[in-house]
């Protein structure tokens, strides 16, 4: 089993409401939607972002778009102008998402 | 059949001037929105109104005018704008002086007051309002008596009022971003409340433009190399007819309008796609399309409207202490380990200076302190590394502890470990402004729209 960065597949921004971060992801190619859709889990974003992420995490499903959109709370260190960190509105966390290693067979790498 | 060319001239308080001005002189447009504030802008301008009554809205704004104002009159563009901020009147005084100077006789300014609503505050903590906060944190009464600014985001009837009234500019408050671009669309179309699809549309359309150039190419992670010619980037233009919806730009300047800059910022700070709430309807774009549709152009579908809310977002700025934030560089050999010395030997000087604070976050800027925890960082890196910058950032109660960091920062070129390197003058002081968003009911907001006729 090969890996790929997610960057080499997918696409997004993300975005902040106070301490809300979201993640929009979208399949660079539509034809690699459905193994996103598969491999892009809940439970797996929250695990990867660990203790950058506090608080719940919810997947919303755009098909049309070919696109998911992660919507992240407690997610930005309390948020402008709390943070301490030196983004505070979480501009790169849509390319920190795209740094995951995704377990790609070889032809999709 | 008719059709309604918007444009996006400003994503921000603070953003470059040249794609709006580029786009009245080039956009063929019948309207232009910019907007200007973010969630945490209206408590800058509350506390620069405190300082000097004459501040408190977006003088970039009035900067803007006078390049533009009176193309933009002569060519009928109509243009909306919430950069009166929480200085309306002060705003509109501004503008007017600028079209007096510009001889722009009959130049009618129209501008919405009422979203500011911080002396009612009292009244409705008395009538029962709980202003129980949107992200279900904290307790109201522990920031009760520390409140900067209170806004409710509205939507777009006062717009359209001054519209009606033959308004050439409408400046706002607390508009909600959107909402910008809605009114003069509803306007023109003559949308009811019940249209709520086409309402939706028109909330898309301010979507994808009130970002500015973060909808043309700006902020592009799909390809931004690809993105031509981003020193002039021109900013979005929303086409609509009753039957169709399109984003393009104006001719003749850079960026990128494709499927996917669109896709980009389409769910830009949008949390339940299929429940995008505004205060003028709540948008469904789960099943929407955006398709290719000529070069820099693409058509936008599937939008669906649903009823609005019935009550409205009020956000509330409070006072929530200081915070300090310096930066002290380093370079190899071992960068990393000397940054790291010396974040230990400020820690232990403040310890002994007895600083109290709430939080606290050393960083190393080069290495890990934008990525964080997900940062890939191993030994050969480290080692190899040609420079980092130490950054402590802390937050504090009291004014005075953030103070006691700041002169020991730059001493460590001479005191502490070798080839420290102090860069950007000295650190301040900056007040923390809390966010508390909060639901309150429509009818506890009284908007009203004005119209100013230059003479």
């Amino acid at each position: 089993m090969a890996w790929a960065y997610l960057n080499t597949l997918a696409h997004g921004r993300s975005g902040d409401k106070g301490d809300t971060s979201n993640i929009c992801v979208f399949a660079r190619d539509p034809k690699d939607y459905p193994f996103l859709k598969k491999v892009l889990t809940v439970e797996r974003v929250k695990a990867y972002f660990g203790d950058m992420v506090k608080g719940e995490i919810v997947r919303y499903d755009v098909d049309t778009l070919c696109g998911m959109n992660f919507v992240m709370k407690h997610a930005l260190g309390g948020g402008a102008t709390h943070s301490l960190r030196l983004d505070t509105l979480g501009k790169s966390m849509g390319s920190a998402f795209m740094r995951m290693k995704i377990e790609v067979e070889d032809e999709e790498k | 059949m008719k059709k309604i060319s918007i444009g996006g001239g400003q994503g921000f308080w603070g953003d470059s001037p040249d794609a709006a001005i580029h786009m009245i002189r080039h956009g063929n447009l019948d309207y232009m929105a910019c907007d200007y504030l973010a969630e945490l802008t209206l408590s800058i301008m509350q506390r620069q109104k405190m300082k000097n009554p004459a501040a408190g809205y977006a003088r970039d704004f009035i900067t803007l005018m006078r390049e533009i104002g009176k193309e933009a009159f002569e060519k009928k563009i109509g243009v909306i704008t919430n950069a009166g901020g929480m200085n309306i009147t002060g705003a509109v005084e501004a503008l007017q002086a600028v079209a007096q100077e510009q001889s722009m006789q009959g130049y009618r300014i129209g501008y919405v007051t009422g979203d500011d609503l911080l002396d009612k505050i009292p009244q409705m903590i008395a009538e029962g309002c709980e202003f129980k906060n949107m992200d279900d944190v904290g307790d109201f009464n522990e920031i009760k008596d520390k409140l900067v600014n209170a806004n409710v985001y509205y939507g777009r009837e006062p717009i359209m009022d001054c519209l009606a009234q033959g308004a050439d500019v409408v400046l706002t408050g607390r508009a909600a971003d959107s909402a910008m671009f809605l009114a003069p669309l509803a306007y023109e179309f003559g949308w009811k409340d019940t249209d709520l699809d086409d309402l939706a549309r028109g909330i898309m359309a301010g979507h994808l433009l009130e970002c500015g150039g973060q909808g043309a190419g700006g902020n592009f992670q799909y390809d931004w190399r690809g993105v031509p010619d981003m020193d002039q980037l021109g900013f979005p233009i929303a086409e609509l007819t009753q039957d169709d919806f399109h984003i393009t730009k104006a001719p003749h300047c850079g960026g990128l309008i494709s499927e996917q800059s669109c896709k980009e910022q389409f769910l830009y700070e949008v949390h339940d796609p299929a429940n995008y709430i505004t205060p003028d309807v709540t948008v469904d774009i789960s099943h929407a399309t955006l398709t290719q549709d000529g070069d820099n152009r693409v058509r936008v579908g599937g939008i669906k409207g649903k009823a609005r809310p019935d009550q409205l977002k009020l956000c509330l700025g409070y006072h929530a202490g200081y915070k300090v934030v310096t930066y002290l560089s380093f370079a190899w050999p071992d960068a990393y380990e000397k940054a790291q010395y010396a974040a230990d030997i400020l820690m232990k000087k403040m310890k002994r200076k007895g600083m109290q604070y709430e939080d606290l976050r050393i960083d190393y800027v080069g290495l890990n302190a934008l990525h964080l925890d997900v940062a890939e960082v191993d030994e050969d890196l480290i080692k190899r590394m040609n420079e980092v910058v130490l950054r402590i950032a802390i937050r504090t109660k009291e004014k005075k502890d953030a103070q006691l960091i700041i002169p020991e920062i730059s001493p460590l070129q001479l005191n502490g470990p070798p080839g420290a390197s102090f860069f950007g003058g000295r650190a301040h002081v900056t007040d923390v402004i809390g966010l508390w968003p909060t639901l309150i009911p429509r009818d506890a907001v009284k908007l009203e729209s004005h119209i100013l006729e230059v003479k």
